[in-house]
């Protein structure tokens, strides 16, 4: 690339000195800004975390009592937690499997040869790289109750007879479906369309000789190659899904339906910051951690044991 | 692939119909959206919606600059995006290199612990990081922000920039080497032939930071500093919705965005491919 430039940019002198200490000394010092970053900026405030999460300590002032397991033994108690968890399991299982039928299926077609694909793979991505708020807006204003498009299509179909409350709170979760979809299947299209092109056309020739059809060779060569990304896009993407809170924050915002949204996130979040107790606000991101790492370890588990099959 | 895919043949037609399928529920909702930041206040709301305004009109966007502070907020965003790619890139461009070009007791062990961080999802951190902030003076500052993107970023920058260094033959350097000084050798031969991972890395870190809502919620409180995300949720609660302005705000948050991606596009491919940005 650009390699002209480079050469322009003045050396400092200065730094010749830095490199005649020992190899290993140099490398050390050439992460350390990374690692105390890293040291002091994620992995500090997750051990802050769990250490306040034994105490009932205010978001905003400084007192603090230590309390032991208490403010996980209310939150075992409490209902609402419970109900959290449901609605977060919900959304984020429902978001997932289509995510990645939706991914998996537009890759394939992404995969082929037809006009317009480069521009048209350009184009599937974008909803991935823009800000969750034009997301969420963008959905709200097509599925608004009364100058929504999408009422007026089906209510012109005939689907409906009246127009349907998208933000009410039979559609609400439906919406935010919808819309976390749209938002998120682009990352399933890239993982996967990277590893198709690496699939070898003699693998399909084969499977041609021997008389096998479309789906045929969807299953028997294609989905067994796709097997090892999809193994870490499931992964990931579970990851993200279950401790997503901006998609469903942002949706719930300037509607009367969002008890029937609020997902473990979003518990944790108005735990801390609309009641004030980071203490257990701080718990509740706790239980999400270890829950998604034992599921983590399971998952890995499984897979091991799969491929010793 | 070489698969017969006429135009006219069934599976040609297939092929299309699908492709256009596609096209319309990834694109639409954003031509929706210009569609409606160019019309006037009336002909929003019309039955039956007109797909092309009728009378085009930038009227929205006057009243977006002249009754918000939609510039502040956008010049926020700038200010806090470019500060975090060049911090990323400050912090992480020696430390890839120093992950791949020297041995050290440990090397192993540090490039797990930068994957295991990569684990954590902002709703986990954001709370004692919030506590933190505040006991340090940093919340409600540009500062605080730059440094929880910089800190979130790079796991993943370290990640993507360590493969692309990888990837240059040590012989390449070795030889630089025997003309000038180590120095010399990187800036002159090594970076410019990583170039594509740091274009990469800066990237994914401007659009990561560009995007964010939850740190800048949590830190900030000041209007004047809010940056777009923040500031057009806001917009959006305070009162009743001003739909034309709202979809004029959101053609101009993602218009940068559209930029930098189609300019990029090619050497996104890389990054992707090893693993992608968190969301």
């Amino acid at each position: 690339m650009n390699g002209g430039r480079a050469l322009s940019e003045p050396v400092p002198s200065a730094n010749s000195e830095l490199f005649r200490l020992p190899e290993a000394a140099v490398g050390i010092l050439l992460i350390l800004p990374a690692i105390l970053l890293l040291l002091s900026l994620t992995l500090y405030p997750v051990l802050y975390g769990v250490w306040i999460s034994f105490f009932n300590k205010h978001s905003f002032f400084p007192q603090q009592t230590f309390i032991g397991f208490d403010n996980y033994i209310s939150l075992l108690r409490d209902p609402e937690f419970w109900a959290s968890v449901w609605r977060g399991t919900v959304y984020a299982l429902s978001t997932i499997v289509l995510q990645i039928i939706l991914g998996v299926a537009a890759a394939l077609l992404l995969n082929e040869v037809f006009p317009g694909r480069n521009i048209l793979r350009g184009i599937v991505i974008f909803p991935y790289v823009v800000p969750t708020v034009v997301a969420v807006i963008v959905w709200k204003w097509l599925l608004n109750s009364q100058f929504g498009l999408v009422n007026y299509l089906i209510e012109k179909a005939g689907l409906v007879d009246q127009p349907i409350s998208f933000m009410g709170k039979d559609w609400i979760m439906v919406s935010l479906i919808i819309v976390s979809v749209w938002q998120f299947f682009p990352f399933v299209v890239i993982g996967v369309l990277a590893r198709l092109q690496t699939i070898p056309d003699e693998l399909y020739d084969a499977a041609k000789v021997d008389g096998g059809n479309a789906w045929q060779r969807f299953v028997y060569v294609t989905l067994p190659q796709l097997k090892s990304v999809l193994f870490v896009i499931v992964l990931l993407r579970s990851i993200w899904m279950f401790t997503k809170f901006d998609t469903p924050w942002l949706m719930i915002q300037g509607g009367g339906a969002e008890t029937y949204i609020r997902t473990l996130p979003i518990y944790t979040y108005m735990r801390t910051f609309a009641y004030y107790e980071a203490g257990l606000g701080s718990a509740m991101a706790v239980v999400m951690f270890l829950a998604l790492a034992g599921a983590a370890v399971l998952y890995f588990r499984i897979w091991r044991r799969e491929e010793n099959l | 692939m070489n698969r017969s895919s006429g135009l006219l043949s069934p599976r040609g037609q297939v092929l299309m119909f699908a492709a256009l399928a596609l096209l319309a529920f990834t694109a639409f909702p954003f031509a929706w959206m210009a569609s409606t930041a160019l019309k006037p206040s009336h002909e929003i709301f019309v039955t039956p919606p007109t797909l092309w305004p009728t009378h085009v009109t930038l009227d929205n966007l006057s009243r977006l600059f002249a009754e918000t502070r939609f510039l502040t907020y956008f010049r926020n965003s700038l200010t806090v995006s470019f500060a975090t790619v060049g911090l990323t890139l400050l912090v992480s461009v020696p430390a890839a290199y120093g992950l791949t070009r020297f041995r050290f007791h440990g090397r192993e062990t540090v490039a797990g612990l930068i994957l295991f961080t990569y684990m954590f999802a902002p709703i986990m951190i954001i709370i004692p990081f919030y506590v933190a902030m505040r006991f340090l003076g940093l919340a409600n500052t540009h500062l605080g922000l730059i440094l929880a993107y910089t800190a979130f970023c790079l796991p993943f920058s370290l990640w993507l920039l360590r493969t692309f260094f990888q990837s240059i033959p040590l012989e390449i350097e070795e030889a630089a080497r025997i003309d000038g000084s180590r120095l010399q050798a990187v800036i002159h031969v090594v970076l410019p032939l990583a170039l594509p991972g740091v274009v990469a890395t800066s990237t994914f870190t401007f659009i990561l930071a560009w995007n964010d809502y939850i740190f800048a919620r949590v830190l900030l409180s000041a209007d004047e500093m809010k940056t777009l995300p923040v500031g057009i949720a806001d917009l959006y609660n305070a009162s009743v919705v001003d739909w034309g302005m709202i979809m004029a705000a959101g053609v101009l948050v993602i218009a940068p965005v559209a930029a930098v991606f189609v300019f990029i596009q090619r050497f996104l491919v890389a990054g992707w491919g090893s693993g992608g940005v968190k969301g």
